[in-house]
């Protein structure tokens, strides 16, 4: 009695802390966002000023309206769209099958191509833009929305491979043991028992990669020059003028960059949420 | 003086940009030849003024479709550097003047010396318009799009209030910063541009005490004087307290924030942003404009261009078409009132809208005595990743003048031997 | 897996379907020697095919005479010189120790926030997926965006964070943070940290799902406190998602200058110097490849040792 009442105080501690914590740690990480978007609604007058406005004393949509007319914004997102999908899918193909081999099989150079894997991430991008540049230019996918998605699937292969190890580590051999005992192949266990037990580690990774290829600006500059294959990323950089920088024009930028990406998680969380509690029975 | 802005133009262009790139090519009717043009522009009122003059273009010359690339202004020199190496040169492409010397050491710039010469206009254009962008051997490369007159901008109801006049002299304008400062109020006398962007003038005032990074083709310091002209910009920080405290980090945008919302009294930099300090201030009577004030050896103020230039000669009669079209009259004008940027040909600059206004006089003024910026290869890697990083550490008590004097000539000779 | 004690999953072939069917001939090849090599075969394709010329171009530049805006140099090969300039060069010295501190203090403060965070959401208390979704978002945002929002929030002029300081008396008056040198750095990284926790507490919390609630249920019975069940249960289980994350996480803080460039250029003096910073500017501002190449061939080394001996210290690759 006394354990359990010590145990169940214990508990609520912790619970209140838990509570007290995140909501301070959601205060900090959404107190930003917050202030852009309060920025983006003000005139550029009440934001260049010597008095702080914590709350807008006019407000406009200006900003956006302007964004939305000088960026081209749905071709940028459509193709920051095309480019996160190819990479995921290419990395979802390829990476799930190297990460299983990895995690599942002990073979010679294990340990080395691993290495090997993140040794790619390793030399500094800045570098190899150039030769980057030339071999895309040769194979003619430069300025192309593939051919960036293929420069980023080679480098967030890695990132997911990785990522993915770490969760096929984690999930139970046991049941592959039975399955395989019960006749199934190394293919079947693998597509029927390992994906789905990991599928929220899959998720999450996908995830990473997703927000990786939409964010990524340096080669996203440099390996487009068109109009026609610029993501979004680099449309928003063109906003930042040389002589002119229009706080309000920026703050609605990032947060409509933040738009697509919020709605994509909206969908993924519920799918991700769904399999956590599926999973924890199965697992 | 200068007409705002149609904001209906502008969004229908920005938004029809897109569909009209992406179709023209295809719609060409007849012969029509395609060249890319690279340029830096980014705001709203400067893409209205390239929209004019491509326009303009367009009823000129049917048979040439102009497709325009913006790329970042920070990342140009990146992309232009991948498209040399790499192949991809667009075939115009714009070059600001201290850019001119690396773009052309790494081939990256088309010869244009004899389509110059013979060019019809090229007498509305002063021979020192071309400095910046002619070669040590005497060959041309663009022609002058637009200038940049560097002067000064100050409070011109402060300085009425205590009964100061525009500064000539650095001595003067010292005088007149510490007169106005008063922490106590936020105000300072003077903006300092101490971060990115900030070692032109470190350059420009070591010229005006006495010691020319570049002169009579000799590359070098006179170390003495180059002291002393540190000593005395760090000085207005470090020993007298007249430029904000955040002045190391200052960049374009806070020097011109500040002077906006009235904490600091003078700021130096060019015409180019005059519209947008009106936009806050009222031109005339709440701010006005002067030339630099003169250093103890030189009086240094810089004429800076923007030029066009060819990159590849794939297309070279089509290109030269567009490069000069920026030098007639009405293009630059259409320019000038879209963006306020100075027109570079003599003629357009004696349009009734320039000469006209009382403000512009100090730049038409320094047009006189202004000076190119020094050009050799490695000039603007030199004066960004040594003279400036050098400039902040005495600026934060990390370094004397001496030191950081002869880290730049340090730097200097590595950067040219 | 040993096959001795499995049944063979197919019997020979008895139908023409049999020979041709796609999932029956991989699954047959599932069983072979060489499975596990299959299986990586098109990544590392993929990888060779697109990174390797690269990285090989980039390394033997270092070895080379590479200004851009000085071809009367010419390309020659110059061997060890700019390693050899390296070792007197002030300024790789500074970015060196700049990049350990901004490395170091980053990944510390983003791991213990991150862990933290995904402990507490892992309680599964009502009404803290909102809260998940909310702490989630820094990493959404681009660097360029983050970068210039931080740079509004904490300007000399315009900064909220400034007025509020100075508002609840932590400051006299508003502050440069990042032209004093003394604090330019800590705002960086300040800035970093909120951008990127949240890569480790997303990583985390699915690690932490996948661990079974049965041994904290017996961890309980036996009495272990909170504290010894985050060291014996939740670190250990933990390890190779953390080995993963920390050195991914390594490798994007060494190599990627975007958030300094826009907060502070490496300036006041070179207090935020960082050498990917370093080689960036080297190349597209001097045009000193060769240079250039030599400091990130340096920076590389340094990322390989530090992989190689923290996955021996870890033991991430033995399962």
């Amino acid at each position: 009695m006394m354990a359990q009442a010590t145990r169940s105080r214990s508990k609520l501690f912790w619970d209140v802390a838990s509570y007290a914590l995140l909501l301070l740690l959601a205060f900090i990480c959404i107190a930003p966002i917050v202030w852009t978007f309060l920025t983006s609604i003000k005139f550029e007058a009440d934001i260049v000023t010597r008095e702080m406005h914590y709350i807008p004393p006019r407000v406009t949509f200006e900003n956006y309206v302007r964004l939305w007319n000088q960026s081209s914004y749905p071709v940028l997102v459509l193709n920051s769209l095309v480019v996160t999908s190819v990479t995921v899918l290419i990395c979802l193909f390829t990476g799930t099958i190297a990460s299983y081999a990895f995690s599942r099989f002990q073979f010679r150079g294990r340990t080395e191509l691993m290495l090997g894997y993140l040794v790619v991430r390793m030399f500094p991008a800045v570098l190899m833009i150039i030769p980057l540049f030339i071999v895309m230019r040769q194979v003619g996918l430069l300025d192309s929305t593939i051919g960036l998605a293929i420069a980023y699937t080679s480098f967030l292969l890695p990132l997911f491979v990785w990522m993915l190890k770490g969760f096929f580590d984690a999930a139970p051999k046991e049941l592959e043991s039975a399955a395989r005992i019960d006749g199934t192949t190394r293919l079947g266990a693998m597509f029927r028992i390992v994906i789905p037990i990991a599928r929220n580690g899959l998720l999450a990774t996908c995830v990473f990669v997703a927000i990786a290829a939409w964010n990524e600006f340096l080669f996203a500059l440099m390996l487009t020059t068109s109009q026609g294959s610029r993501t979004w990323p680099v449309g928003l950089q063109l906003m930042v003028g040389e002589f002119q920088l229009p706080w309000g024009m920026l703050a609605a930028g990032g947060m409509i960059s933040i738009l697509p990406v919020v709605v994509l998680f909206a969908i993924v969380q519920r799918a991700m949420v769904a399999g956590i509690t599926a999973g924890a029975v199965k697992g | 003086m200068i007409s705002p802005i149609d904001r209906r133009t502008v969004l229908k262009w920005g938004g029809g940009m897109l569909g009209a790139s992406a179709l023209m090519p295809r719609l060409a009717f007849g012969q029509q030849t395609s060249i890319n043009y690279w340029h830096t522009f980014t705001s709203q009122s400067e893409f209205a003024g390239l929209e004019a003059v491509m326009a303009q273009f367009a009823s000129a010359h049917p048979d040439i479709n102009v497709i325009q690339e913006n790329i970042p202004n920070p990342e140009f020199m990146a992309k232009i550097t991948a498209a040399v190496v790499g192949g991809g040169r667009p075939d115009v492409t714009m070059v600001a003047s201290e850019r001119f010397a690396d773009l052309r050491a790494m081939g990256a710039l088309v010869d244009l010396t004899d389509r110059i010469a013979s060019w019809e206009r090229r007498g509305d254009f002063e021979d020192a318009r071309f400095a910046s962008i002619t070669s040590e051997d005497g060959a041309v490369y663009g022609v002058p799009a637009f200038a940049f007159v560097d002067w000064m901008y100050y409070r011109k109801d402060w300085f009425d209030e205590a009964g100061l006049s525009a500064p000539t002299t650095l001595d003067e304008m010292l005088v007149a910063a510490q007169t106005l400062t008063d922490p106590a109020k936020g105000r300072y006398g003077f903006g300092m541009r101490g971060g990115a962007g900030g070692q032109a003038f470190v350059v420009n005032l070591m010229e005006a005490f006495g010691s020319p990074v570049l002169s009579n083709g000799e590359i070098g310091l006179d170390r003495d004087r180059a002291i002393e002209a540190v000593r005395w910009y760090a000085g207005l920080l470090t020993e007298h307290g007249v430029v904000p405290p955040s002045a190391p980090n200052d960049g374009f945008r806070q020097i011109m924030e500040a002077f906006q919302t009235g904490q600091t009294a003078m700021v130096w930099h060019h015409t180019g942003s005059f519209r947008d300090i009106s936009g806050f201030l009222e031109p005339g009577v709440e701010f006005a404009t002067a030339p630099i004030p003169a250093g103890p050896a030189a009086r240094v103020a810089r004429l800076g261009y923007a030029y066009n230039a060819m990159s590849s000669d794939a297309n070279a009669d089509a290109a030269w078409e567009w490069i000069k079209f920026w030098g007639e009259p009405d293009a630059a004008v259409a320019l000038l009132e879209a963006t306020g940027y100075f027109p570079a040909s003599t003629v357009a600059a004696q349009d009734e809208r320039i000469s006209g206004n009382p403000l512009y006089a100090p730049a038409a003024e320094t047009l006189g005595f202004g000076l190119p910026q020094p050009s050799f290869p490695g000039f603007a890697g030199w004066s960004e990743s040594v003279v400036l990083p050098a400039f902040q550490r005495v600026l934060i008590g990390d370094a004397t003048p001496e030191q950081a004097v002869d880290e730049m000539i340090d730097g200097l000779a590595a950067a040219v031997g | 897996m040993s096959r001795t004690f499995l049944p063979a999953p197919y019997g020979p072939p008895r139908t023409v379907w049999d020979r041709i069917n796609p999932v029956r001939l991989i699954g047959e090849l599932s069983e072979t020697r060489y499975w596990m090599y299959l299986l990586l075969l098109p990544s590392a394709l993929l990888i060779t095919a697109v990174v390797l010329y690269p990285t090989l171009y980039g390394m033997q530049m270092s070895f080379r005479e590479m200004r851009l805006n000085r071809p009367d140099l010419g390309t020659g090969f110059v061997g060890l010189r700019h390693y050899e300039r390296m070792l007197s060069d002030p300024v790789f010295w500074v970015s060196l120790r700049n990049t350990a501190v901004w490395v170091t203090f980053s990944i510390v403060i983003e791991f213990v926030v991150g862990l933290i965070a995904a402990l507490a959401l892992n309680r599964n208390l009502p009404g803290t997926k909102v809260l998940a979704v909310l702490i989630l978002l820094p990493y959404f945002l681009p660097n360029v965006v983050a970068g210039h929002m931080w740079a509004l929030m904490l300007d000399p002029r315009l900064g909220v964070i400034n007025d509020l300081l100075v508002r609840i008396g932590l400051l006299e008056g508003y502050k440069a943070w990042f032209a004093d040198p003394g604090t330019a750095m800590a705002a960086a990284i300040v800035v970093e940290a909120w951008h990127s926790f949240p890569f480790f507490t997303l990583l985390l919390l699915a690690g932490l799902k996948g661990i079974p609630t049965d041994l904290y249920k017996a961890a309980d019975i036996d009495g272990a406190g909170p504290f010894a069940q985050l060291r014996l249960i939740t670190l250990p289980m933990l390890r190779t998602i953390i080995a993963a994350a920390v050195i991914l996480r390594v490798i994007g803080l060494v190599n990627s200058p975007d958030l300094l460039l826009i907060l502070t250029s490496g300036g006041p003096g070179r207090s935020t110097q960082v050498l990917s910073l370093y080689a960036f500017q080297t190349a597209y501002r001097d045009f000193n490849f060769g240079y250039a190449g030599a400091l990130s061939v340096v920076m590389f080394v340094f990322l390989m040792v530090f992989a190689w001996a923290y996955i021996r210290i870890t033991k991430v690759n033995q399962e």
